[in-house]
């Protein structure tokens, strides 16, 4: 049988150069937790090319729509080339002017299939991404990997948040927790990232979504603590040695 | 020269069990309802039973993305069926088109492990197992995903079912009550949860009788 | 080359070439996928494990002992082959004990310390022992981290094994300088309960260990957080086993004679 074109290239000595085989320029963690009125979430401003820590101020949670928001780690370019279809979805929807309006469900549902879609056409969206949103009283907050593996809970992080920030989410969340309580629960685990994941920075942003609609703060940077007198002097009681 | 980079796998492992035991009217489908990767737990509470038809309850372990395209493509299957036939699938037809969808992916495959649980037009229990491309069986009781190894034998000696290659052919539904049925199932996942370690936080138990759809939970080991 | 003992790398290349042909699997190994911590308090040093051992997604041993005893006044938890953490903590604890007997003096942390990354450092990895060693000397309360490799580091609070994001999550949030025994041992409970609950590695109970000037303090199952959410009302019979239905022993008839002594066997 003969391969058409898209076929051809798609499994063909061309593929290589279609698909994204590996990532480039990288985001790190995003970590979200549900609170007493919406959503909050946390993510740094850094990205990586490989081991270099290349942009500092680039935004990885946007609002899309009126309910949701999205917060992104992984491939850069990806995401953004998912808010712009995102956005297109969005518009056209708007245009039907029938009143209705995509919430948080629908638009995790949708980046669902969308991740799912482009990995099994082995041409993955080298993302995870984190949705969150707030639509009639409802609080919503899913996840979606590039596998398209899904679900939802009371909170989420991405990539090293998954080892490092769940912990503190798991044992620090609880149902109606305060918008300052939030936020002070999303700053313990973005210090632990930030001393912990090499390709975070310290200069983060966080991203509130209510019944109200979304704000993102301004970027700003957390308090540190480097003084441990092992680390001044960490040889002291054998001189010389390791 | 070796490659750089791992090459993109399309596959994950997100673990899980699952088990389904046929009576002589009720059936009972349970699951975990931990979801992991790697060594992570992603949610401690994930329901794996999805509700194919009035009578018919899937639940199923391996890679979530395609469990999760597998129930939708089988609602919306069943949606058709509906609306061509006027009634819901019986069980049996549930079956075969879950090897048939299974089977059509035959080279990608659906990295599911399914167990199918629900009532036969007699009302009596019937449980189907399958494999990741759609081999399948229609057993009295059956076990998959990551703790199978561990409680499939312990059901064989509990439940030991008769030979399939017995003529007349026996039934294949178990001898217990639905109360004992429900109790074994706890047992086995308890001690599952035990020793496999994706296998935990929480089990979800499904029993379908006379009477409907009835769900209950319990807790399992959280480490 | 002379041989002076140690292991026998010839057949790695062979072994190598086999796995990658697919034509044998590797064996498994009772891996003990980890979480163990250790931190500097006021008046000495903490260490605490969890207490799952695992074999792939098994687990194969759910009340097993990471603490290992290196010297009266040193201890050393072990993540990675449960196999190379032991057997390496048990001959450096064995030359410590010798070095002990010859000089007449306490051991020395960093003595520990030294013997432990020289023999890793040796094996350039194969030897899969990651360590947190922790002891008290006349230098004062000492805490290394030893990778499989021979690195080492120095901290004042430090976390191994597959749990040791999780550990070191509570640690960088609640670790401060000059904690008392009591806060010390809760903090690492807190931080082994992290490896327990989040990382499918590590399971079951808690074991901690303090050593201060001149005393030990050992805290086997300090914490026991899993216990069994079930048991069946009823119990369960199992079918009866295979019965014997004749015993009837039938002695050996003697077809040879045997004949004592003869040549020597060749050397």
């Amino acid at each position: 049988m003969e391969l058409n074109h898209e076929q051809q290239t798609q499994f063909g000595p061309q593929a290589d150069s279609q698909r994204t085989l590996y990532p480039y320029v990288t985001g790190t963690s995003v970590v979200a937790l549900k609170y007493k009125d919406g959503i909050l979430m946390a993510a740094d401003m850094g990205a990586s090319y490989g081991s270099t820590l290349r942009y500092k101020s680039v935004e990885r949670m946007k609002a899309v729509g009126k309910h949701s928001l999205l917060g992104a780690s992984g491939e850069i370019s990806d995401f953004q080339e998912l808010l712009r279809s995102l956005d297109e979805l969005i518009l056209y929807d708007n245009m039907w002017d029938d009143g209705n309006s995509l919430g948080p469900k629908e638009l995790h549902n949708y980046l669902t299939r969308v991740m799912y879609n482009r990995r099994n056409k082995f041409d993955p969206f080298w993302n995870s991404l984190v949705l969150g949103g707030v639509k009639n009283g409802e609080k919503y907050l899913g996840m979606v990997t590039m596998l398209g593996v899904n679900f939802e809970d009371n909170h989420v992080a991405t990539g090293f948040g998954n080892h490092l920030a769940r912990p503190i989410l798991r044992d620090g969340w609880h149902e109606d927790l305060s918008y300052e309580d939030g936020v002070k629960l999303l700053e313990k685990c973005m210090r632990v990232l930030l001393y912990r994941d090499r390709s975070a920075v310290n200069k983060l942003q966080i991203a509130k979504i209510t019944e109200e609609g979304v704000t993102v703060s301004q970027p700003y940077s957390l308090k540190t603590f480097w003084g441990f007198s092992a680390f001044q002097n960490p040889t002291v009681g054998a001189e010389g040695s390791w | 020269m070796k490659k750089e980079h791992a090459s993109f796998n399309p596959y994950d492992n997100n673990g899980g069990t699952c088990v389904a035991i046929a009576g002589a009217d009720y059936c009972v489908i349970a699951a975990d309802t931990r979801m992991s990767s790697g060594y992570n737990i992603l949610t401690r509470d994930y329901s794996k039973v999805c509700k194919l038809a009035d009578k018919c309850l899937l639940a199923s372990s391996g890679f979530q993305a395609d469990v999760k395209a597998l129930q939708k493509v089988l609602g919306a299957r069943h949606l058709i069926y509906q609306h061509q036939h006027n009634k819901q699938m019986s069980c049996p037809a549930m079956a075969q088109l879950l090897s048939n969808t299974l089977y059509y992916k035959r080279f990608f495959p659906y990295y599911a492990f399914n167990v199918l649980g629900g009532l036969d037009d007699e009302g009596k229990g019937v449980v189907y197992t399958y494999d990741a491309v759609g081999s399948y069986e229609k057993v009295g009781y059956s076990s998959q995903g990551s703790g199978s190894t561990l409680i499939m034998p312990f059901l064989d000696n509990q439940l030991k079912s008769p030979s399939p290659l017995l003529l007349p052919p026996q039934d294949a539904v178990t001898p217990l009550s639905e109360a004992e049925a429900v109790d074994l199932v706890k047992t086995t996942f308890v001690s599952a949860a035990e020793r496999d370690i994706y296998t935990g936080d929480k089990l979800e138990i499904v029993i379908l009788n006379a009477d409907g759809i009835r769900r209950e939970y319990m807790d399992l080991r959280k480490d | 080359m002379e041989n002076s003992g140690g292991f026998s790398f010839d057949l790695c290349k062979r072994n190598g070439w086999l796995v990658e042909k697919g034509i044998v699997k590797p064996p498994s190994f009772t891996k003990t996928g980890t979480t163990i911590v250790g931190l500097v308090f006021q008046d000495g040093v903490i260490l605490g494990a969890d207490t799952r051992a695992t074999a792939g997604s098994i687990v194969c041993d759910k009340n097993c002992e990471k603490i290992h005893y290196m010297a009266p006044n040193i201890y050393c938890c072990g993540a990675g082959t449960a196999a190379d953490t032991e057997a390496v903590t048990d001959m450096v604890s064995s030359q410590l004990q010798l070095h002990r007997y010859h000089t007449g003096r306490e051991s020395r942390v960093i003595t520990a310390l030294t013997l432990l990354k020289k023999h890793l450092f040796g094996y350039q990895g194969y030897v899969s022992a990651a360590l947190v060693l922790g002891g008290v000397d006349c230098t004062g309360p000492h805490l290394h981290t030893i990778y499989p490799h021979g690195s080492t580091d120095t901290l004042p609070f430090a976390t191994m094994g597959s749990g040791s994001l999780a550990a070191m999550s509570v640690f960088e949030s609640k670790y401060k300088e000059g904690l008392t025994r009591d806060e010390g041992i809760k903090i690492v409970t807190e931080a082994i309960c992290a490896g327990i609950f989040n990382d499918l590695g590590s399971g079951s109970n808690v074991d901690v260990c303090v050593l201060t000037k001149g005393h030990k303090e050992y805290l086997r199952n300090n914490l026991m957080p899993n216990p069994r959410t079930y048991v069946s009302a009823k119990g369960y019979s199992f079918s009866k086993k295979t019965e014997v239905l004749m015993t009837k022993v039938t002695p050996l008839k003697e077809r040879v004679e045997v004949i004592e002594a003869g040549d020597a066997m060749e050397e």
